[in-house]
């Protein structure tokens, strides 16, 4: 029995690690029909990563996926597919954009950036309100509305930024630049306390969903709205603040790619975390310590394949296409694992 | 005349914007009904894009190329269909482990194959004029004087609407969506009729990806679907699943982004993005209206298995 109990703690790793091979094996094969040596490649897709330049700027693109999967952490263990990641990032961020001039004027340094912080927590927040507010008083399916706002608000952002909130200093479509004293103040070569902030928010969220009172009851939520209402648990509130505070979380990390990043908010821009973070909190099954880890691989891989990109002309979709197969993998496995051990028991 | 003239273009030029996701909506409609979501539309619409623009590019067959996209869509609705029915997986990640993978396959493969050449097929005439009716004022143009696929789709709207409303098939489909344990005890194949819909659905959606880049655009461009295959399920959902509906919805909603393309050639001084924006918030406004009372199948996500309550 105590057996059976290491094997289960261990299932989603060795799923997850097989996962990784078999997407990894699947990419050499699709490399190898095209005519490219898949050791060369998979070489310069590992090497990009090292060295002092290669783990900062892994370290600096790991960042606002550490942020969104906080919040992702949240709202999926509230039973909630909040996939609206990319819209409220970009509604974060752009505010970010807009108010820093302003804010920057009148205010010192570090209270400007906790203010503007806010500012793109609360903006982000405020863009999930809608599909939050139809999905927990009218039972609306979140997953079409959220990503509805996802498009409404590239286009949104993307008309505010050429339109209304556009620096007219400037020609490209912009808000102003933000002056480098007033950015995100940074730890080594790059790196800024946004990453510690993710670092802070994932494991923080771990904690509370496992060690406390309300993070045990959203998982009651999570499992059963029926347990949940027949325990006398406030679904509809808790269920709304998960959905805002993962709003919110994606809502930070487009104010970290302004203050911390870019220093502005340019025409059509969309990073596009979301199924990124989606994917790799559901590979992680909400660890923190492995939300962590993937982060850090999903960004070492993307480094990786601009490298490819560079070096071999490998277009950089290689890693989205490993990022899918992962996906696919690790659920596939995962069946299998449960198969195989039913199989053994009976 | 001026104005009979702006609507006939408007209707026309709409009609032919729409079809690509009334295409997966329609398909998605089936699956909806089946009991199955697959979020992986928006990535098989790519592929039907991808595969059928460059099989057409390399043969110069535009036919070809409008197969190669429905069996794209359709191998890949086999696979969603073995994951979801036979091995019971979440379907709300596999449809998006799909629509990753699939963003991320035909984006590698056109960045490789073309660089950023931006192929684009011969402008050829693209529209079948049928005779006499495509002299009518207004109607002709609009409805008579359009690609061979618009005519297809638009036939294929009455028929699938009669065999999911007026068949014991389509009743067995609804049946399947709402309660598999009694259609199962009625002697229905549930994984069969599951696996039929979630492959009918990858092919529409393959057709309506490959009507995107061979129908309407002549070029593929990574990403090209812009979000119109979960727009294609909200439609379907917006349409109660019912052909008809899903129908007028996927009209105006092309209306709305022809109307964007329209005021940008006539120089109206307005950004296109604030237009663009327009459907997605229409969909919304759509969805709080009419969603509401809208019951989803009930077995909308859940795989089925013999003997569970």
């Amino acid at each position: 029995m105590n057996e059976m109990g290491w094997t289960e703690r261990l299932r989603p790793y060795i799923s997850l690690m097989f996962a990784i091979i078999a997407s990894f094996t699947v990419g050499a094969f699709l490399l190898w029909i095209l005519g490219i040596n898949p050791l060369r490649a998979y070489q310069v897709l590992f090497e990009a990563g090292l060295g002092k330049l290669g783990i900062t700027q892994t370290l600096i693109k790991m960042t606002p996926l550490l942020m969104i999967s906080a919040g992702l952490m949240i709202v999926l263990s509230a039973g909630i597919w909040n996939l609206g990641e990319d819209g409220q990032f970009l509604i974060g961020a752009i505010l970010v954009g807009v108010a820093a001039p302003i804010i920057n004027a009148y205010l010192p340094k570090i209270p400007a950036l906790l203010i503007l912080g806010m500012i793109g927590f609360l903006g982000g927040a405020a863009w999930a309100i809608i599909p939050a507010v139809l999905r927990i008083w009218y039972g609306l399916n979140e997953i079409i509305t959220t990503i509805m706002t996802d498009y409404l608000a590239i286009y949104l952002t993307s008309w505010l930024v050429k339109g209304p909130f556009r620096d007219p200093s400037v020609i490209p479509p912009q808000t102003p630049v933000i002056p480098l004293v007033r950015r995100i103040p940074q730890i080594w070569g790059g790196v800024h306390i946004g990453l510690i902030i993710g670092v802070v928010a994932v494991l923080g969220v771990h904690f509370l969903m496992r060690n406390s009172t309300i993070g045990w009851k959203i998982l009651v939520v999570g499992k059963s709205i029926k347990t949940a209402v027949h325990t006398g648990i406030p679904v509809a509130r808790l269920s709304m603040m998960a959905f805002l505070l993962s709003a919110g979380f994606a809502g930070l990390a487009g104010a970290n790619g302004v203050l911390g990043v870019k220093g502005l908010f340019q025409g059509d821009w969309n990073p596009a975390y979301g199924f990124t973070a989606f994917a790799l909190v559901y590979m992680a099954r909400f660890k923190g310590g492995t939300v962590i880890f993937l982060a850090y691989f999903f960004s070492f891989l993307l480094l990786g394949g601009q490298m490819m990109s560079l070096r071999l002309g490998t277009p950089v979709f290689f890693v989205t296409i490993l990022e899918g197969l992962m996906l696919i993998f690790f659920v596939v496995n995962e069946y299998l694992f449960q198969h195989v051990l039913e199989r053994r028991r009976s | 005349m001026e104005v009979e003239a702006f609507i006939t273009v408007l209707l026309s030029a709409s009609l032919r914007a729409s079809i690509p996701m009334l295409l997966a909506a329609l398909g998605e409609a089936y699956n909806e009904k089946g009991g199955i979501l697959n979020l992986g539309i928006e990535g098989m619409m790519l592929g039907g894009a991808f595969s059928g623009f460059a099989v057409a590019l390399i043969t110069g067959s535009v036919f070809l190329g409008f197969m190669t996209g429905v069996a794209v869509g359709a191998i890949s609705g086999l696979i969603f269909a073995y994951l979801s029915v036979t091995l019971k997986l979440d379907q709300i990640i596999t449809g998006i482990g799909f629509t990753i993978l699939m963003v991320g396959l035909t984006g590698f493969l056109y960045r490789y194959f073309y660089g950023r050449n931006f192929p684009t097929l011969g402008v050829s005439k693209k529209t079948l004029a049928i005779p006499f009716l495509s002299k009518i004022p207004v109607i002709g143009p609009v409805l008579f004087d359009q690609h061979v696929v618009v005519y297809l789709t638009l036939l294929l709207i009455p028929l699938l609407h009669w065999i999911l409303f007026h068949t014991t098939f389509g009743l067995n489909i609804r049946a399947v969506g709402e309660t598999p344990g009694a259609a199962d005890a009625a002697g229905v194949n549930v994984a069969q009729i599951r696996y039929l819909v979630a492959v009918f659905a990858g092919a529409m959606a393959g057709l309506g990806g490959a009507f995107l880049s061979l129908g309407n655009l002549s070029l593929f461009v990574p990403g090209e679907t812009q979000g119109i295959g979960y727009i294609a399920i909200a439609m379907a959902m917006l349409g109660k699943w019912s052909p008809y509906r899903v129908f007028i919805g996927a009209w105006l909603f092309g209306m709305v982004e022809s109307l964007a393309v329209g005021l940008q050639i006539i120089a109206v001084p307005v950004q296109p993005e604030f237009i663009l924006m327009l459907p997605y918030v229409g969909v919304i406004v759509a969805m709080v209206f009419l969603a509401r009372n809208a019951r989803l199948p009930a077995k909308l996500m859940l795989p089925y298995e013999r003997g569970e309550r």
